[in-house]
């Protein structure tokens, strides 16, 4: 610097104790008199490029150091999602829901023609019969005689969803119907003469087990018509719309239904008020009464049992009488030990209590209960026992019959089994719900997943995150194909995965926890740096931009 | 006290064979008793003890009765064997209360302290499903036990055993895990799923005196529960549950009414006073030391009355027992059959009939002067000498150097004692194990009392685990041996370390906790040879240190944003001068443009001039006006 004022004065020095006493009283009396103002010996060239290189380099190293390193320290890590793909999942553009329902007809000793002429005009009746495209039944003759060992084995790999005996009857009767209790079977006696011939139109035969097959998975349609309805896909992939009253029943049963999982912990409870009883033959009312329904239930579900003993339990409503609002506070969770879930695994609770109250509501809404008993939704169920005769402390296996049933029936209508058909033919529906269900699930969860993304820009997606979203969709395509396929296992184990997978991506906790910085934060942390950094450079650019259009000006002047 | 007394002392005791607590069957399905000692100092000791079994296969197959099955359901989910966990408050005080019940085997340090033995592989399986323990006991007892992670996690070597038979197979595969929570408060809410747990809920039996305010108001109290499968002789092997509340009520703060327990002054006239001090007077008292033991009854001092058995133990065995000398006067309600050991002189138990009537006990008061003049010896059964006194305080000077010393004093004339003295420390003390030294002070003997010296033979043996910062904090074993009479002065050096910002607790200048030493006393070889021959392992013994508070230097939490502002305005000061002085032009005064703030002074002042001219020419018209008016009405 120095070296500058020596270069800049040429006889004496610029800053000098003369010039200052000399001024001070020119600006004493600068008041009322502007002072004499003389005008700075000109710049050297070389001093004003120099001038001009240090501005630029001070900008180039903020712009190019600086400015990077911030970003690079700052910005939060958002892994690549693939937005697009994940919307289309959850508008239904990925996937068409479809079901297409293999049906076998078999058709006895009827000879090939007219086999082959009775699937034709059935096939043409259910699809007159059938407006809705998702849900699609298609039948095939059957390659093997449906004997009943043949149907079992049909139903392993199900490819095939009911099979229709046919039979000639009696002449007299018109044709008659009616499922087989074990197995996915439909019997039909039909009058010989109703056979359709080569070449009519139509056919009383064909249109009877068309309406037949029409009523029995009518409830099944319903309940998908409704999932599709209710889920987020943009109306333009939904199907027709059902009607008002099939929308309330079945959003009622929804509700009531426990959330999917694979697993479920049953624990029964046997609650009394006082010391007696206090031991009860469960273990065998159970292999007796339930386990039946469990094992058929194995291939969706699987259960574990566990089972206690509560005395001195008070319930939450000491009345005698229950009146309708009273049963929903019978439980008494605070003193209870009705522990929630471990493990992931959602627990059903059955509680029996022994007690003298009575349900004093008439239950016309709903036969199928008891005047003993009531489901609480999601949760579980309750029936209240008298108390055992004398100072009996055993509850005997008999005495545990009626309750093990009824919670027996509730645990069908908690899982969302439908309530009409043979048992066989509702839990194959009920595999097709499910896994429609967690189908939709997933797609919506993938799809408020990207709307979060996109709404929160400043939130971080760790690559877990992504990880999951793919594993999601690669699950998700595999199920889609396999609804098609008819394997409902299949379909309903991928659905499962991916379900999994896209909450899990969702809940993902890093992501929650950095929900929230406020910008106020950022202001406070970057305007004590910038404010004194950026003031001397802007204007220091500022300034310099000022001289260089003056010097042009100058220039142009001089020329 | 409106009670009808009828069993006066020394009413028709029965002398029936011994029912005492700890030779009961663990057949029996479920059992429960309360065992009260007075205490010197107008202290009461009770004990409540429940204890349920059931069978393994009905456990494997997920039938409960008596079991809890919040908490079995929660043992099989994590893999466990064998189950300890324990709720702590306050501190024993030995020299007064000598030794701990149960030889101390059932208590805890002050807060949650949890150890457990998991079936696994591996380590990293083990440490899995105690994740998986600590989470789900932390739901169910409503404490903080999910925080403890890898840092406040041991794995002793030492000092604990299984208490449980365990076949030889399984033995293998058990993972031994221990973690401490010493800041956790008990409260209440810890003691309502306790008392859920058990088959009668508080509402019959001994159980219903619980009550959390007396409980959580005591000098000292521990819950305690164990989970062990038991396999007695030629029996079927059962899984037991033992829950037991031991907790030490001051009588006199116990007693206090309920609506009112805030404590006042006693009035001038019921002042126990000193009358032998020479200043004593109207207006002056010294309180005296000898209090007379007070008179108390069983829902006077747990506030609530005990509502009969609880139907599902075996009718022959006593619910409530007390040890106290058969001098003291003890009344109890009707029909209630006193049973009186004849191997023990001190204790009686007390048979419930079968119904659900109020079951009521009384002390009544003893003068200690009259006729047959009453002493201590009269009150209390004088406790036992504890095989060992403990106490741990910090040294040190400065926020940076801290030391730990331990006071460990064998009472007995004649025998050792051989004991493991455990430390979990948490990461932040750095300990250094060189300064770890022993000296030793005889109190028999020639240097009695007066030399402390270095002594080689008291530690044994050493297991250490050093820490990991911020992974998992110190291990320390030391199996110490000390000769009779003496006093072992154990002390290390640690050095405290600077935490992150984010690392201190909301209430960082309280200090942390530090857990309590545990000290498991071993059996001494005349008791181990004796128990070897009747094919039982010899007990061990334990008692607890308590928990210390340690300061860390502790900084401004404010600290972020003066660094930031701080930091930003030296770097501006630095950054402004530099930049202005490399690119600023220096002229002279005279020859540079106007400063500004010299322009916007000067522009100031011509703006005033200004408005001030304008202000009197305005002035100046209005007047010329005012004289025109004037000049128009003349």
């Amino acid at each position: 610097m120095s070296v500058d004022l020596q270069n800049d004065g040429d006889s004496k020095p610029i800053i000098s104790p003369d010039a200052a006493t000399v001024s001070l009283p020119a600006t004493g009396i600068a008041t009322t008199t502007t002072p004499e103002r003389k005008e700075p010996p000109p710049e050297k060239e070389a001093d004003t490029r120099r001038r001009s290189w240090i501005v630029l380099s001070f900008w180039l190293i903020t712009v190019f150091i600086g400015l990077p390193v911030w970003w690079n320290t700052t910005t939060i890590y958002r892994a690549n999602l693939p937005l697009t793909q994940m919307t289309d999942w959850a508008d239904g553009k990925a996937c068409e829901p479809v079901f297409p329902l293999r049906i076998a007809l078999d058709v006895g000793a009827m000879p090939e023609q007219e086999a082959q002429n009775l699937l034709r005009l059935t096939q043409h009746a259910l699809d007159d019969l059938n407006d809705f495209s998702g849900h699609h039944l298609r039948l095939q003759l059957a390659q093997a005689p449906a004997t009943e060992a043949a149907a079992a084995s049909v139903r392993d790999d199900s490819n095939v969803a009911l099979t229709i005996r046919l039979a000639p009857g009696d002449a007299a009767h018109a044709a008659s119907s009616s499922l087989h209790p074990h197995l996915p079977i439909l019997d039909v006696q039909y009058p010989p003469n109703s056979l359709p011939t080569a070449n009519s139109p139509s056919s009383g035969l064909a249109t009877y087990i068309a309406t037949q097959l029409g009523s029995t998975f009518a409830e099944e349609q319903n309940i998908i018509s409704y999932l599709l309805e209710t889920s987020s896909i943009t109306p333009e992939h939904r199907p027709k719309g059902i009607s008002q009253e099939v929308v309330e029943s079945v959003s009622k049963r929804m509700t009531r239904q426990l959330k999917y999982s694979q697993t479920y912990h049953l624990t029964f409870s046997l609650f009394t008020n006082g010391p007696i009883p206090s031991s009860w033959d469960i273990e065998a009312a159970i292999d007796e009464y339930m386990k039946p329904v469990l094992d058929m239930l194995r291939p969706i579900h699987n259960f574990t049992i566990d089972t206690q003993v509560q005395l001195y339990a008070s319930p939450g409503v000491q009345s005698q009488v229950l009146g309708k609002e009273d049963l929903s506070s019978f439980i008494n969770a605070a003193e209870w030990p009705l522990s929630p879930s471990i493990g992931g695994a959602p627990t059903v609770n059955f509680i029996i209590y022994i007690g003298n109250q009575t349900i004093g509501v008439p239950s016309e809404a709903s036969p199928a209960e008891t005047s003993q008993s009531w489901m609480i939704p999601q949760w579980g169920s309750v029936y209240l026992l008298a108390p055992p005769p004398a100072e009996a402390a055993h509850v005997s296996s008999e005495t545990l019959k009626q309750p093990i049933l009824t919670f027996t029936s509730h645990l069908l209508t908690l899982l969302g089994t439908p309530q009409s058909g043979s048992l066989p033919l509702r839990l194959s529906t009920l595999a097709r719900i499910r896994s429609a269900d967690l189908l939709l699930r997933a797609s919506s969860s993938l799809g408020s997943l990207a709307r979060l993304t996109l709404a929160l820009p400043s939130i971080s997606i760790p690559s877990n995150v992504a990880d999951g979203v793919v594993k999601t969709i690669q699950h998700l395509e595999l199920a889609c194909a396999s609804l098609g396929g008819g394997a409902s296992s299949q379909s309903l184990e991928h659905a499962r995965v991916a379900e999994r997978e896209a909450e899990r991506a969702f809940f993902e906790k890093s992501m929650v926890g950095q929900l929230y910085f406020p910008d106020e934060h950022k202001i406070a942390v970057y305007l004590p740096l910038l404010g004194p950094i950026g003031v001397p450079l802007v204007m220091g650019l500022l300034n310099e931009i000022k001289a260089w259009k003056s010097r042009r000006s100058q220039k142009l002047k001089a020329a | 006290m409106q009670l009808s007394f009828t069993s006066l002392i020394p009413l028709l005791p029965f002398f029936l064979s011994p029912v005492s607590a700890s030779t009961a069957p663990a057949a029996a399905d479920y059992h429960e008793q309360l065992n009260l000692k007075p205490l010197p100092q107008n202290s009461l000791l009770a004990s409540f003890n429940f204890r349920s079994n059931t069978s393994l296969p009905e456990f494997e197959a997920h039938n409960f009765r008596f079991f809890p099955r919040s908490l079995g359901q929660i043992l099989q989910h994590a893999g466990t064997r064998e189950l300890h966990l324990r709720f702590s408050l306050g501190r024993w005080d030995a020299e007064t209360w000598g030794a701990r019940p149960w030889d101390g085997t059932k208590e805890g340090g002050t807060g949650v302290e949890l150890w457990a033995w998991l079936d696994a592989e591996s380590d990293a399986e083990a440490d899995q499903k105690w994740l998986t323990l600590t989470n789900a006991l932390s739901g169910l007892f409503c404490a903080s036990l999910n925080f403890i992670d890898s840092t406040r996690t041991t794995r002793p070597v030492m000092s604990f055993r299984p208490e449980g038979d365990h076949p030889n197979t399984t033995m293998d595969n058990m993972h031994l895990l221990h973690g401490v929570l010493p800041r956790e408060v008990v409260c209440t809410e810890n003691l309502t799923p306790f008392l859920k747990l058990l088959p009668c809920k508080g509402k019959a039996g001994v159980s219903s005196l619980l009550d959390g305010h007396k409980l959580f108001d005591a000098s000292w109290q521990s819950m305690a529960i164990d989970v062990k499968p038991v396999c007695p002789v030629g029996e079927e092997c059962v899984l037991q549950i033992e829950q037991t509340i031991d907790m030490v009520l001051d009588i006199e703060r116990s007693k206090r009414p309920r609506d009112n327990p805030i404590p006042r002054p006693i009035p001038g006239h019921e002042l126990k006073c000193n009358t032998t001090k020479p200043y004593h007077a109207e207006d002056t008292c010294f309180p005296t030391d000898s209090l007379n033991a007070q008179e108390w009854t069983l829902d006077q001092i747990f506030g609530k009355h005990m509502l009969g058995n609880c139907p599902l133990t075996d009718p022959k065995t006593p619910p409530v027992c007390i040890q106290a000398p058969h001098s003291r006067d003890v009344f109890t309600s009707m029909d209630v059959q006193e049973l009186k050991e004849s191997g023990n002189e001190n204790q009686r138990c007390y048979l419930l009939p079968s119904n659900e009537e109020e079951f009521h006990l009384a002390l009544p008061f003893m003068p200690r002067d009259g006729d047959r003049p009453k002493t201590d010896a009269d009150e209390f059964v004088q406790p036992a000498t504890p095989l060992l006194y403990a106490e741990r305080s910090l040294t040190g000077h400065g926020q940076e150097h801290g030391g730990v010393q331990a006071i460990l004093t064998n009472p007995s004339p004649d025998s050792e004692v051989e004991f493991v003295y455990m430390e979990s420390l948490p990461w932040f003390m750095r300990i250094y194990l060189h300064t770890l030294k022993a000296r030793i002070s005889h109190r028999t003997g020639s240097d009695a009392g007066q030399t402390l010296r270095d002594d080689d033979e008291v530690i044994q043996e050493i297991y250490y685990r050093p820490f990991l910062d911020r992974k998992r904090g110190t291990q320390l074993e030391i199996r110490m041996k000390i000769p009779p009479g003496s006093t072992v002065f154990m002390s290390y050096d640690f050095e405290k370390t600077i935490l992150r910002y984010t690392e201190y607790p909301p209430d960082a200048n309280r200090g942390f906790d530090v857990a309590a030493a545990v000290i498991t006393i071993l059996p001494s070889n005349s008791t181990a040879a004796a128990a070897a021959a009747v094919g039982k392992v010899a007990r061990t013994s334990n008692l607890r240190t308590t928990g210390m508070l340690l300061n860390l230097p502790t900084p401004d939490f404010s600290m972020p944003y003066n660094v930031i502002i701080f930091t930003s305005t030296c770097i501006a000061l630095a950054f402004g001068g530099l930049y202005n002085i490399l690119v600023r032009r220096f002229v002279g005064r005279d020859e540079g443009p106007e400063v500004s703030l010299v322009k916007l002074r000067r522009r100031l002042q011509e703006a005033v001039q200004k408005l001030k001219g304008r202000i009197q020419e305005k002035l100046g018209v209005a007047s010329k006006e005012a004289k025109k008016l004037e000049a128009k009405s003349d």
